[in-house]
C-alpha cells in the first residue's frame, strides 16, 4: 500500500533536458525523463509493446521513444507512432501508466497513492550534493540519520524529508535491501564545504552497509 | 604507413582503440577477427602476435602492443598527442582503473553474453569500481570539472566509458549513477565518437 504523500525519486539537477533515467520506489520501476520544453515525467518504466525500459529510451521534443521499435508516446503517455506501421492511428488503448510529479528543493517528487493528492512539498530552494545509493533498507538509514551519523548530529524526519544542519535529504526506499539519499544544502555553501559533504556521505553509506552487513 | 589493428568488433578493448582513433583522426587499417566462436585470435600467427591470447593487438611499423592503455597512448600520440593533458598523472591515475579495476566489466559482459565463467563475483567488482567513479565524479562536479581528469576530455574518458555505458548487459543498471550518466552524455557528444554494438546510437 503506497502512503499519499510525495516521494523523492532524483535531484533535478540529475534529470537533464532531454534526458531519461530509471528508478524504483519499493520496487515499482519508475521512469524520469524531462522534455525539451523543460517539463519532468515520472512514467511507469515499462513500454507496453514488448516491456523494454522506456528509460533506456530517448527523449524527442516532447515525446519519448522506445528503444526497442521506437514506438513514441506523447507528455500524456499516449502512444502517438510506431515506426514499423507509420499511416497507423494508434489506437487509444496503447499508454503508458503515468503518475503526478513536481518539482521542490531542488528534487523530484512523484505521487503513487490512491487518495486525493495534496500540493507539493514546499521546500526552499537548495545546492544539490548528489543521491546516495545504499544497499540497505531506508529504515537502517532512517534509524542511523536520527541517532546522529557522520552527516552530523540527530536528524529530523519528516515523512520522506530528513533535517540535519544546512542539510534537507529526500528519502526513498528504492526496494527491500536498497535505498537512496537525495542530499540538498540550503543556503550558500561553499566548494569546500561540498566537498567535505560528500567525504562525509561516503561514510554515511560505509556505516550503513557495514551495519547491514552484520546484520 | 598506416598501423594496423586486428580488431573483433565486439570486444569492449578493441572498440576502445576504435573510439580513440576516430575521436583522434587517425585512420586505422583494420583487420578482423572471428574471436566467438571462430577463435581467429588463436592461430599461431595471432599467438605469435600476442600470447596472451586476447585482442585489441595494434602493429605499426616494428612496434607490437598489446596492452590497451600503450595502444589508446600509441593512437593518440600519433595525431599530435590530442587527449593526453600537460600534466597526465591523474589521466593515468584513471586509465589505470580502466584496464585495471574495471577489467572486472569485461569479465562480467563475457560471463553474462558469452557463458563465459561465473558472473556473480565479476558483477559485483564491476558495481564496486563504477560506484568509486561515480563517487570521483560527484566531486569532479562540485569542483567544476566535467571529465575525470579535469576539465577537458582525455583518453581516461573515452577507456572508462565503454564498462559503464555497456553494464546493463552484466546487470549493474545506470539508475544509482547518477553523476556517470551526466558525465557519459558529455562523452557521447565528442566529435568523431562512434558506437559499438550495445551501445545505442541515438539518431
Amino acid at each position: 500500500m503506497t502512503p499519499d504523500i510525495w516521494l523523492p525519486l532524483a535531484l533535478t539537477t540529475a534529470i537533464e533536458t532531454g534526458t531519461s533515467a530509471g528508478t524504483a520506489i519499493d520496487g515499482t520501476e519508475i521512469a524520469v525523463w524531462r522534455d525539451v520544453a523543460g517539463r519532468v515525467h515520472t512514467w511507469e518504466d515499462r513500454c507496453p509493446h514488448r516491456g523494454m525500459k522506456l528509460s533506456f529510451g530517448f527523449v524527442r521534443g516532447d515525446h519519448i521513444a522506445c528503444l526497442y521499435h521506437g514506438w513514441q508516446y506523447d507528455a500524456a503517455g499516449q502512444c502517438r507512432y510506431i515506426p514499423a506501421h507509420p499511416d497507423l492511428e494508434v489506437p487509444k488503448s496503447i499508454c503508458v501508466k503515468t503518475w503526478p510529479v513536481a518539482e521542490a528543493g531542488g528534487m523530484v517528487w512523484v505521487w503513487l497513492g490512491a487518495g486525493a493528492l495534496v500540493p507539493a512539498p514546499d521546500l526552499p530552494q537548495a545546492v544539490a550534493l548528489r543521491s546516495l545509493y545504499l544497499d540497505c533498507p531506508l529504515s537502517r538509514v532512517v534509524a542511523l540519520l536520527e541517532g546522529g551519523s557522520p552527516l552530523g548530529g540527530a536528524a529530523q524526519v519528516d515523512g520522506a524529508v530528513a533535517r540535519v544542519g544546512a542539510l534537507v535529504i529526500g528519502l526513498q526506499s528504492v526496494a527491500p535491501g536498497r535505498s537512496a539519499l537525495h542530499i540538498t544544502v540550503a543556503g550558500a555553501p561553499t566548494e569546500a564545504e561540498l566537498t567535505t559533504l560528500t567525504h562525509k556521505a561516503e561514510a554515511l553509506r560505509r556505516v550503513a552497509e557495514r551495519v547491514e552487513a552484520a546484520a | 604507413m598506416t598501423a594496423r589493428l586486428y580488431n573483433y568488433d565486439l570486444d569492449v578493448d578493441c572498440y576502445r582503440v576504435r573510439l580513440v582513433a576516430s575521436v583522434v583522426g587517425l585512420p586505422l587499417e583494420l583487420v578482423g577477427l572471428d574471436v566467438f566462436p571462430g577463435h581467429d585470435h588463436l592461430t599461431d600467427a595471432m599467438l605469435a602476435l600476442n600470447p596472451a591470447r586476447r585482442l585489441p593487438v595494434l602493429v605499426d611499423g616494428d612496434l607490437v602492443l598489446t596492452q590497451v592503455p600503450a595502444i589508446l597512448w600509441h593512437v593518440a600520440s600519433q595525431a599530435g598527442a590530442a587527449l593526453v593533458p600537460a600534466a597526465p598523472a591523474a589521466m593515468l591515475e584513471w586509465l589505470s582503473f580502466a584496464a585495471g579495476d574495471l577489467a572486472c566489466a569485461t569479465a562480467a559482459r563475457n560471463a553474462s553474453m558469452l557463458g563465459q565463467g561465473d558472473p556473480v563475483a565479476p558483477r559485483a567488482a564491476a558495481r564496486a569500481a563504477l560506484r568509486r567513479l561515480d563517487d570521483h565524479m560527484v566531486r569532479a562536479g562540485i569542483a567544476g570539472q566535467g571529465y575525470v581528469a579535469g576539465d577537458t576530455l582525455t583518453l581516461a574518458d573515452l577507456a572508462l566509458f565503454p564498462a559503464f555505458a555497456l553494464s546493463r548487459d552484466f546487470g549493474v543498471d545506470h539508475d544509482e549513477f547518477a553523476a556517470l550518466r551526466l558525465w557519459a552524455r558529455r562523452v557521447r557528444t565528442v566529435p568523431g565518437f562512434i558506437t559499438m554494438p550495445g551501445i545505442p546510437d541515438y539518431h
